[in-house]
């Protein structure tokens, strides 16, 4: 599902070039829970924004679906993130001006879907993660577990082949941690491709397979 | 969802949009006046429909008067031989004035404030519209007059004035009553036009002779050149002087360009000024340019609160267009806002222009109206999407985790802007400063002004003058009455008359005709306005001298141009003046004193030298009298009492010497409302800027403050931290403002003779005003985040 090849990623200061990924092979295959593990500036996030198609790589190639996805158009990105992809961050990033149902429904807006079928999915979403009784709260008004829930619901609503999870623990206490870990794993049992970048090894238990990332260059990487 | 966020977006920072919306409002209101107001100024007498062929024509003559350069012509009678003489004049009309301001009609006396004796052309070239009559036949007839709707209104109400007989009486400058016929009633003359007659009526007997504004239509394609070059040869072939003898110029100005562009003497009515118009426009661009850089400028800098939007949105696949659409609805929101507040503020602006200077801009601008709020709506809104444009371009990351990306460029661009607004409002501030002063001076050294006890009755009748003498002793009995007098030209008008002289041992040569100006008054002259002597006497209490012992007051202008310097050596000096009018003689006498130079005119030219000098009842043409101290209504009603019992048959019409000098100085009291308006509207709207800017910046400092705090910083350190900036703004702001601000007005004031001075301490109030207003504004903000619980602001994050 995704190929990365010798993926570069570096920034030039006047002296020196910095490299924050180097030689990057990566192969994830569909249905696979990946962990990306490493100390901080490794390059984690860097290498989840890559596959996520939000940063461009500086060298190498990265196929994603077997398609040249470091030669894409900007337009064609964006179809990719419509109905391929989808993410969530440490800091949830929900839009604040918009309550819990607009929230989730936002990504099914850019797809033109019907309003009907939006309710109907958003209201499927909002009952499965047990969070219909939230649906008219704005995200100040929640917990930071609640956050996240909408979050992932909004990041899989539209049913992506492909979920990026950037430390989607970070902010949370454990036990909320753990429920959010328990449905990502759940997620993965019913198909879905996940890719995670967190610190914590307890939760990288939950995916199939961890890469260790040390200063930009995969140190290990091996099934659990 | 798009319109949802917008909205909610807008009533998440009332505040701020507030700024935006009003700032915007405030802005359009101001061009939109502005631009009304200049089309209007622009507009004057276009409304004829041959405006582009009708010139007026004006000679001037180094023999004659000092060769000033009057409006209206003297010889107005060659305005026939010229148009036979020159192919190119198709038509003409002339204008004589009715110098008495007075029509007899039905046992009563009528004011009239403009009027004309015309000639029967007169509606072949105007294009004013008649109500009653047929506009070719109707001036055949001599003695026919036609007024105007509300001359006919205030006279004859709602009867009939067709065939109705009014009488010009008897005065000083017609010996006999003239009757006229109304035969014709015609719409009031429109506001932009250069004259705005009561009537106009053909000449009873005869043609008209003397002084006349004179108008030729040209015939098409016609070059006036032609005509004003061929001038001399004209006079030549018309008289037994030679081409070269001749130093009359000649002169055509287009009808359209009186208003503006004529600064002549005798203008039928006070012109607009061309500078008012530059300096209006190059303000209508300030203002669009500031309004629209705050918009600007607060948009990108509230961008910052939109861009995790905008980051999270592209991560769910919104196309490139949604940032765009949501700019523009945000600002297609904040523009119509704006609008609805303009026209919330346009109502009473209007009322308030209409009911002061009897101007309705509105009236048939709806195109032009609906034009400029399409373009500054369209203007603001590419304003409101420069964040998009400037995210396209490059220069604004959006991505995830670089959000802070757009509020750090929009700060340094903000920067500029501040400094070039607060640059233009401190030359704003010291040029009100400046204008204000001049015109209080102006004010203050006219005659009677400050203690604003003096009325004036201007340009009374004939007869009225006859019985000055009664007139002033009645008035004396009574005692509110202060002093009573009497004079040729009225406070603030133009001293113009000179007569030659005859002096004790000084030489004239022959051929020069020396004149001086004359100015003939009554003997109180000196004591109502309060003249200062340098030396001598006032007049003897008579309203007559006999041969020989004639009193003249000479002015200190005077005394130099009679060649002394000490006012003592020249007291007692033989003089006389010579009247130049056949059967008027002025009696030989001395110089019995002399005055510092007082402002008749007003101050822009300097004092001309000028001979005080008593008639009895003849050229008493303005009455002044002057009241006691806070007795003004007691005083007026004893003069109308007194009035009423003299000339009971007369409108008693008086008007204070402060107003009519406050007419003089017309142009700049209205430079300086309108400019003190501007001022008002672009520092409210520099502040509303400054204030966004702050807003933002103690925002994104928040932490920064909350740091501080818990490390002991006090609230007055982050305050001065805060502020500094913007204290160096103001700063950069006030050294750019202060020498354009010097050039301007002393360019300004070279428009005077007389000026205040440009103290340096006018530019450091203005200076210090901004940086007041800008303090003021930034530290409400500052205050605020600098009072913050620290504890609160560092959980913020």
């Amino acid at each position: 599902m995704i190929k990365l090849k010798n993926i570069d990623k570096y920034y030039d200061s006047r002296f020196q070039r910095t490299f924050i990924l180097k030689g990057v092979d990566l192969e994830v295959k569909q249905g696979e829970f990946v962990t990306i593990m490493g100390p901080s500036g490794a390059g984690k996030s860097t290498l989840l924004n890559i596959i996520g198609l939000l940063d461009e790589p500086s060298a190498g190639e990265y196929y994603f679906w077997d398609e040249p996805a470091h030669q894409i158009k900007e337009k064609q990105k964006v179809q990719y993130h419509r109905s391929h992809i989808g993410f969530i961050f440490q800091a949830f990033h929900l839009i604040d001006e918009l309550n819990v149902y607009e929230n989730i429904e936002t990504p099914l807006v850019y797809r033109s879907v019907k309003g009907k079928e939006r309710k109907a999915l958003v209201a499927d979403l909002l009952d499965r993660f047990n969070m219909v009784a939230k649906k008219d709260l704005f995200p100040n008004q929640l917990s930071g577990g609640q956050q996240q829930l909408v979050a992932i619901a909004r990041a899989i609503i539209g049913n992506p082949k492909l979920l990026l999870a950037d430390e989607p623990t970070g902010n949370l206490h454990s036990e909320q941690g753990e429920m959010i870990m328990k449905l990502l794993k759940k997620l993965n049992e019913e198909g879905m491709t996940i890719i995670q970048v967190t610190h914590n090894e307890n939760y990288a238990g939950y995916g199939t397979r961890i890469v260790k990332l040390i200063d930009g260059v995969i140190e290990e990487d091996f099934q659990v | 969802m798009l319109l949802k966020f917008v909205f909610r977006n807008i009533r998440k920072r009332p505040f701020l949009n507030f700024i935006k919306v009003f700032g915007l409002a405030l802005g359009l209101s101001g061009i939109l006046f502005i631009t009304l107001f200049l089309k209007n100024e622009l507009s004057y007498d276009a409304w004829h429909k041959k405006s582009d062929r009708i010139y007026r024509f004006t000679t001037k003559n180094p023999a004659f008067l000092n060769d000033s350069h009057f409006a209206r012509e003297i010889n107005s009678w060659q305005v026939l031989q010229m148009t036979d003489y020159f192919s190119e004049i198709e038509n003409y009309t002339r204008l004589a004035p009715l110098r008495e301001s007075i029509m007899f009609y039905d046992q009563k006396y009528y004011d009239v404030n403009q009027a004309f004796i015309c000639d029967s052309t007169f509606f072949e070239i105007f294009d004013a519209e008649l109500l009653i009559g047929n506009r070719e036949t109707i001036l055949d007839d001599p003695g026919v007059m036609v007024v105007s709707e509300s001359f006919a209104k205030k006279v004859f109400g709602n009867s009939n004035p067709i065939g109705q007989i009014m009488s010009l009486p008897p005065g000083q400058f017609n010996a006999e009553k003239s009757d006229f016929t109304i035969k014709g009633v015609m719409k009031d003359f429109p506001q932009n036009s250069h004259f705005h007659p009561d009537f106009i009526a053909t000449p009873v007997q005869g043609e008209i002779q003397g002084w006349a504004w004179s108008y030729l239509l040209l015939s098409e394609n016609a070059n006036p050149e032609n005509i004003t070059k061929q001038y001399r040869q004209f006079l030549a072939d018309n008289s037994e002087q030679t081409i070269e003898e001749i130093q009359t110029t000649a002169y055509l100005q287009k009808i359209t360009d009186i208003h503006l562009h004529s600064d002549k003497l005798r203008e039928i009515e006070t012109n607009g000024n061309i500078t008012n118009i530059y300096v209006l426009a190059i303000a209508a661009l300030i203002l669009l340019l500031i309004s629209m850089s705050n918009y600007a400028s607060l948009n990108l800098g509230m961008a910052g609160f939109s861009s995790k939007f905008m980051a999270i949105n592209q991560v769910l696949g919104s196309s490139k267009n949604t940032n765009l659409k949501y700019f523009l609805t945000e600002s297609l929101i904040v523009v119509s806002l704006s609008i609805l507040l303009f026209i919330i503020f346009s109502i009473p602006v209007q009322s308030i222009i209409k009911s002061s200077f009897n101007l309705n801009l509105m009236e048939g601008n709806f195109l032009l109206i609906v034009t400029i709020v399409f373009l500054f709506s369209l203007m603001g809104i590419f304003s409101g999407i420069q964040p998009v444009l400037k995210q396209r371009s490059g220069r604004l990351n959006s991505g995830v985790g670089k959000f802070e990306a757009l509020k750090t460029s929009s700060i340094a661009a903000n920067k500029g802007i501040i400094v070039f607004q607060y640059t233009f409002a401190i030359i704003l501030i010291a040029a009100v400063l400046v204008i204000s002063r001049q015109t209080n001076y102006a004010l203050n050294s006219s005659m009677g002004v400050t203690e604003d006890n003096v009325i004036c009755f201007e340009s009374v009748h004939a007869s009225i003058q006859q019985k000055f003498d009664v007139f002033k002793s009645e008035l004396l009995k009574y005692q509110t009455v202060e002093s009573v007098s009497a004079m040729l030209d009225p406070p603030g008008g133009e001293a113009n008359d000179m007569f030659p002289f005859e002096m004790e041992g000084y030489q004239q040569e022959e051929s020069s005709q020396e004149r001086l100006g004359v100015l003939p008054c009554d003997y109180s002259f000196a004591d109502l306005f309060k003249l200062n002597f340098l030396s001598g006497n006032n007049f003897s209490e008579k309203y007559e001298d006999n041969e020989g012992s004639g009193e003249y007051i000479i002015n200190e202008a005077a005394l130099f141009q009679l060649n002394y310097s000490d006012p003592d050596s020249i007291v007692g000096k033989q003089f006389q003046l010579i009247s130049p009018v056949q059967g008027i003689e002025i009696p030989k006498g001395k110089i019995i004193g002399v005055v510092k130079d007082f402002h008749l005119s007003s101050i822009k030219k300097k004092v001309r030298p000028l001979v005080l000098f008593k008639r009895k009842n003849l050229w008493m043409i303005n009455f002044v009298i002057s009241y006691k101290d806070g007795m003004r209504q007691e005083a007026i009603d004893d003069i109308r009492a007194v009035w009423n019992e003299i000339f009971p048959a007369y409108p008693f019409n008086y008007e204070h010497v402060s107003t009519m000098y406050r007419q003089v100085y017309k142009t700049e009291i209205l430079q300086a409302r309108l400019l003190s308006v501007f001022t008002l509207l672009s520092v409210f709207i520099c502040s509303m800027g400054l204030l966004g800017l702050s807003l933002l910046i103690s925002r994104q400092r928040t932490k920064e403050i909350g740091m501080r705090k818990v490390n002991g910083a006090r609230v007055s350190e982050i305050l001065s931290m805060l502020n500094r900036d913007f204290v160096k703004w103001v700063i950069v702001a006030f050294i750019i403002a202060t020498p354009v601000a010097w050039f301007a007005m002393t360019r300004w004031l070279e428009n005077f003779a007389y000026k205040t001075n440009l103290n340096w301490w006018i530019f450091a109030l203005a200076g210090l005003l901004a940086l007041g207003i800008a303090l003021l504004t930034v530290s409400w903000q500052s205050w605020k985040a600098a009072t913050r619980n620290p504890v609160e602001s560092l959980r913020y994050e």
